[in-house]
């Protein structure tokens, strides 16, 4: 038996507290579709990552074509044939099609002579090897999203890669789209292509794949033959049986509704005819995948982006938001996902960041009262317990966890109605983790309407009362508290419920 | 939209303007002013030429005109010293060459805005030269204006010069690997530097051409009177970034191509002397030109905001 | 390495205490080097209080710019158009008190009014239309001017302003030249407009994250178009106060100021890339390059070679980009990626998705 393409054995890596990997075995063979399958932060991006050379393993072995790899850089893995597909492509926006490849794919000298029919014709030979029918001479900027990654494909095929890995590649293609991608792997297969495929989508998984992998809270739960397995089974391996305990305190019940989403939608974010309800002291959790509109939708009810369709009602006013200064001036809150761009100003001190969506309240007349700030701050420092050397000192001199925690504080401190927390666990370590969920329990305790949006199965099951379940951006589903985590995880996919039994 | 959409309607602007001066100062085409003319803005086609690359480069420089003083005045006093032509060529360009590569080394080797390093070295430049000058003109020796050859002939070689290094360029940034590596420095730097090119170095390079470029454009202002003006670089840097926008180089850098700067230069040469001829005075011209940028920030921007996705 | 924060004030104030030494040592140079006494026995140079009054005199009107420019580059963006305003609120001026007969007063309120406008242009183009500030600068710095030259065909200079204006210019109020009190109530403005109010702090936020401002709900155009509009009032105030000063009125008034006024807002520890700085630094800044081009008209070998504003420009210059270089190595900014783009790559301030 040739030794595999790939080979990965026991691969173990953190980020900061966090394990990200633990001990996780995978390879690949020369010619094959091998899938890559788990719910969000399972340790699919981390993996990935770590064969195209962005990260060094902490421990554990990579090897390709038998030899092993020491040295952990993109240009190495590029070299060695491997080519990543990111959702982000690092192409030209200004230039062409036929020029993005001939600038990645010729070497030589800076002073040799552009030869522009040739780069033209080869630009055409790589997309047609890959089915995409696109014109070369279209500049990168005018292709949506999937013709770009089809160009990145054409790059990858052009360079010999050995090893193409794809993330997510049909998150947002139409059916035919899809179908000319699936050609496009399959070809790569026939061309002793070894192809690693992450993907949501089970269905199309087990159709394209040759193996599966189930990766579950930074581990592998088994590899599998496509035809070997089920979607059904998938999913079980994919959410498992243990879950976190989490506090459960008596379930208050929650008051009368107080934000009303009638078909809301906006047409520039792919959001549409989404009808759901919160109310006062509820916890309505907002499961999904990446890139089915949550994040989307809370943009709109915080006036980030504005609605194109349908109607938003707090507190029995319809709302037209042309700006957070609106939303937040109504009671209604966000904490963002990117915790590090939107979430708090990492040069400022803490207390000004706390501080931050306080000002017409805290500061008439717009004077600074430094006092009433520092004391303010104190006192949410405090009641979180947050660790940091002090109020005045940057927030990005704490930990993750911590400046989640002063992110969430600034958003506390306007004392809003509405709070909408967009994904407030990711990267935060298990004592912050479980400190924060009992806040979140307390806080609707207390009366305040809570929307979470969340990927971690566990944490939306143990917290919400109710789970509304986004798939393509729109509700797919409202489901009761307690639910099974296969029955969100199934609408989360486009499954039929039950079908999980 | 066609993808020159922008050089083509700059190219039609001129037209117009050109059409308009027919009807209203036919006056204006008489072929010994024309040439006199296309001489005159030869030095600004080539500033803008190194301009165009460095702004598609996505950097700035305004101190081309201290630049142009400086080597103006050291031709000057060069040509004085009795050095020959041949010698005077390599010095104004080697000369530029290097002022370039200061800036260089201090916005592509430390890393520091351009903006704001080019606008110390403006200054700097401009009153180390007047401290050392102190605002004299330098004589030119006889005989050295237009190279010792009549005036026309000597009009006809430095324009003709001009297009001739431009369109070297123009063929060099469509045809080389280096050119389309400004490019794509441009667009993305990063980017760049994932496709195995340097970012930095290329920096420094393109602002070493434009003061390459700057010096020899001071040699062919000095060829033309039989002194050589201190002030004669006063202003340049707005006219050529004015010229260089309006032709549809944009300023978010990896997008334009010469035939739009040579458009943008000549628009912007000839709006001078149509106000003289259509009767408007001559002081408005700062204001226009500034007023032309604008319009042309402006069309930019509509440009990509209404550009098919 | 450590960050700077209100923490940690002996590593900020470290910047200052440098500039104030130098500001010390230049002064104290200048003192020895440029103080001679006549004939006569009397103190003359630089060691005289005429001296000093006179550097206070030089410095307002270039201060009120570095003043007006420290909010917008403190938000991130840049204002290459102050000198060209202040040269046309100079010629309004004189225009609406000689052409149109207005009383100075009037006519003095009318081109402060006129200075906002000038920067409201700024504010539309760079607030509201997200153009970025560079070229919109540039733009209007050639625009500014070209007005100026335009009304007054280059020629025209507007003269002989009564005793009463020209006091604000030349004579004392209370000991110290008038325009210095107008000067100190402007800094003081300006400073608690920065640093004690939340406009200073949102300028600020702005500078760092533009993005991080919008979601906290800031109002991200309002600001930025304030500090534009605020550098353009007081442009214009200096216009008026410079006029006041020469007496006259010509349409090369300010002409290359803005270089002085950006030099002393670096050199002052504003970050060209924004969010960090002080007003206090600014003036420093000021009192620094001011000490500079008056101290050097006073050294006897510059007197001879009559060559005190061009060493003046020349070294200035040079300090700006020492200043830059030194504040690029300590890289200030230690929590992002180097990525952050600086404001003459002429980006506008980041659009959120």
């Amino acid at each position: 038996m040739p030794s595999p393409l790939l080979e990965l054995r026991a691969i173990a890596k953190s980020f900061g507290g966090a394990r990200a990997l633990r001990g996780v075995d995978f390879d690949l063979a020369a010619g094959e579709v091998h899938a890559l399958v788990g719910e969000n932060g399972a340790g699919k991006s981390t993996l990935v990552r770590i064969i195209a050379g962005a990260h060094a393993p902490d421990g554990g072995t990579v090897a390709i074509a038998g030899r092993a790899v020491g040295k952990f850089d993109p240009a190495a893995a590029h070299a060695l044939g491997i080519a990543c597909i990111y959702q982000q492509p690092a192409l030209f926006p200004d230039l062409t099609v036929a020029e993005n490849l001939g600038l990645r794919l010729e070497s030589g000298s800076p002073w040799q002579r552009v030869d522009w029919a040739g780069r033209r014709r080869r630009a055409g030979e790589w997309l047609a090897r890959i089915g995409a029918r696109l014109d070369p001479e279209r500049e990168i900027r005018t292709l949506s999203m999937p013709e770009q990654q089809l160009v990145e494909i054409a790059c990858a095929v052009g360079a010999g890669a050995r090893v193409v890995i794809m993330d997510e590649p049909t998150a947002s293609l139409t059916r035919q789209e899809q179908d000319l991608l699936y050609g496009v792997v399959r070809d790569l297969r026939r061309q002793g292509i070894g192809v690693i495929y992450i993907s949501h989508r089970l269905e199309e998984v087990l159709a394209l794949a040759d193996r599966v992998t189930v990766l579950r809270d930074g581990e592998s739960v088994g590899t599998f033959r496509a035809g070997a397995i089920s979607e059904p089974e998938l999913i079980r391996l994919m959410v498992g049986r243990e879950m976190d305990l989490i506090p459960s305190g008596g379930q208050p019940s929650a008051g009368a509704v107080l934000l009303s989403l009638r078909n809301l939608g906006c047409a520039a974010s792919g959001v549409h005819e989404v009808s759901l309800e919160v109310r006062r002291g509820e916890i309505l959790g907002l499961a999904g995948l990446v890139g089915a509109g949550r994040t989307e939708l809370a943009r709109i009810v915080f006036g980030l982006t504005p609605a194109t369709a349908g109607e938003i009602v707090f507190d029995g006013e319809r709302l037209r938001l042309r700006s957070p200064a609106e939303a937040i001036a109504r009671g209604i809150a966000y904490v963002p996902e990117d915790r590090r761009r939107h979430g708090v100003v990492l040069e400022m001190p803490v207390e000004e960041n706390i501080t931050l969506a306080l000002h017409r309240r805290l500061f008439p007349g717009s004077w600074l009262r430094r006092g009433a700030e520092r004391s303010l701050a104190l006192e949410y420092l405090r009641d979180l317990a947050v660790k940091c050397p002090g109020p005045a000192a940057p927030a990005g001199s704490l930990s993750g966890g911590n400046q989640q925690k002063i992110s969430l504080a600034r958003w506390l401190a306007t004392r809003p109605r509405l709070l909408i927390l967009d994904e407030p666990t990711q990267g935060v370590d298990v004592g912050a983790k479980r400190e924060l969920h009992r806040l979140i329990r307390r806080l609707a305790a207390e009366g305040l309407a809570v929307l979470l949006i969340s990927s971690d199965l566990p944490e939306v099951i143990g917290l919400c009362d109710r789970i509304g379940v986004m798939r393509g951006g729109t509700l797919a589903a409202v489901l009761p508290g307690k639910s099974d985590p296969h029955d969100v995880m199934a609408v989360a996919l486009g499954q039929a419920k039950g079908a999980a039994a | 939209m066609s993808r020159y959409a922008r050089e083509i309607s700059v190219a039609g602007a001129f037209a117009l303007l050109l059409a308009v001066l027919a009807v209203f100062a036919p006056g204006f085409y008489q072929p010994q002013p024309l040439l006199s003319l296309a001489t005159r803005e030869a030095p600004t086609l080539l500033v803008a030429c190194g301009m165009a690359l460095v702004i598609i480069s996505r950097q700035i420089d305004i101190s081309v005109g201290s630049q142009f003083s400086v080597c103006g005045v050291c031709v000057g006093l060069l040509a004085g010293m009795q050095w020959p032509v041949i010698a005077l060529l390599p010095a104004a360009v080697g000369l530029g060459a290097l002022l370039g590569a200061v800036n260089g080394l201090l916005i592509a080797g430390l890393g520091l805005p351009s903006i704001v390093v080019t606008l110390a070295m403006m200054v700097t430049l401009r009153q180390g030269l007047n401290l050392v000058r102190q605002g004299k003109f330098v004589d030119l020796p006889e005989g050295f204006q237009w190279f010792g050859l009549p005036q026309a002939t000597g009009q006809w070689l430095l324009v003709l010069g001009a297009l001739a290094v431009v369109l070297g360029f123009a063929v060099a940034l469509r045809y080389l690997a280096a050119g389309r590596f400004v490019y794509a420095i441009g667009s993305d730097a990063e980017a760049a530097r994932l496709a195995g090119i340097r970012p930095r170095l290329g920096t420094f390079w393109v602002l070493i051409g434009l003061g390459a470029l700057t010096g020899l454009a001071a040699l062919m202002n000095v060829v033309q009177s039989p002194q050589v003006q201190p002030l004669a670089g006063s202003g340049l840097e707005l006219k050529v970034i004015a010229a260089v926008v309006v032709g549809g180089v944009a300023i978010s850098g990896g997008r334009g191509n010469l035939g739009g700067v040579l458009a943008g230069v000549l628009l912007l040469a000839t709006i001078s002397p149509a106000l003289t001829h259509l009767r408007v005075e001559a002081y408005w011209e700062k204001a226009i030109q500034g007023a032309i940028v604008l319009l042309a920030v402006l069309a930019e921007s509509a440009r990509r905001r209404w550009a098919p996705r | 390495m450590k960050p700077p924060s209100r923490d940690w004030p002996a590593l900020l104030l470290r910047h200052e205490m440098l500039l104030v030494y130098v500001l010390l040592a230049e002064w104290l140079f200048f003192y020895f080097a440029g103080t001679t006494t006549n004939r006569r026995g009397v103190l003359i140079g630089f060691g005289t209080l005429d001296r000093q009054f006179d550097i206070l005199r030089h410095s307002c009107e270039i201060g009120l710019l570095a003043l007006a420019l420290t909010p917008v580059i403190l938000t991130g963006g840049i204002d290459l158009s102050v000198g060209s305003i202040l040269g046309f609120c100079a010629i309004f001026l004189g225009l609406l008190w000689r052409d149109c007969g207005l009383p100075l007063p009037l006519a003095a309120a009318c081109t402060l009014a006129m200075g906002v406008v000038a920067g409201g242009l700024n504010a539309v183009l760079i607030a509201a239309l997200r153009l970025p500030p560079l070229i919109v600068t540039l733009g209007t710095y050639s625009l500014f001017r070209g007005l100026a030259e335009a009304i007054t065909r280059g020629a025209i200079t507007y003269t002989d302003f009564p005793a009463g204006f020209l006091f604000l210019g030349q004579e004392r109020w209370l000991g110290l030249p008038a325009q210095a009190w107008l000067f100190a109530l402007v800094a003081l403005v300006v400073w608690l407009l920065v640093h004690r109010t939340t406009f200073g702090r949102s300028f600020r936020v702005i500078g760092f994250s533009p993005e991080g401002a919008r979601y906290a709900g800031l109002p991200v155009e309002r600001r930025l178009a304030l500090g534009y509009l605020l550098a353009g009032g007081i442009a214009a105030l200096a216009a008026i106060i410079y006029t006041a000063r020469l007496g006259q009125a010509k349409a090369d008034a300010g002409l290359g100021y803005e270089l002085f006024a950006i030099t002393a807002v670096v050199l002052g520890g504003t970050s060209i890339f924004g969010g960090t700085g002080t007003v206090h630094g600014t003036l420093l800044g000021v009192a620094t390059i001011a000490v500079l081009k008056n101290g050097l008209a006073c050294l006897p070998l510059v007197m001879r070679l009559n060559a005190a504003e061009e060493l003046a420009g020349l070294l200035t210059g040079a300090l700006l980009l020492l200043a830059l270089a030194a504040g690029v190595l300590p890289r200030i900014r230690p929590f992002r990626r180097a990525s952050r783009r600086p404001v003459d790559s002429t980006h506008p301030p980041a659009v959120p998705p």
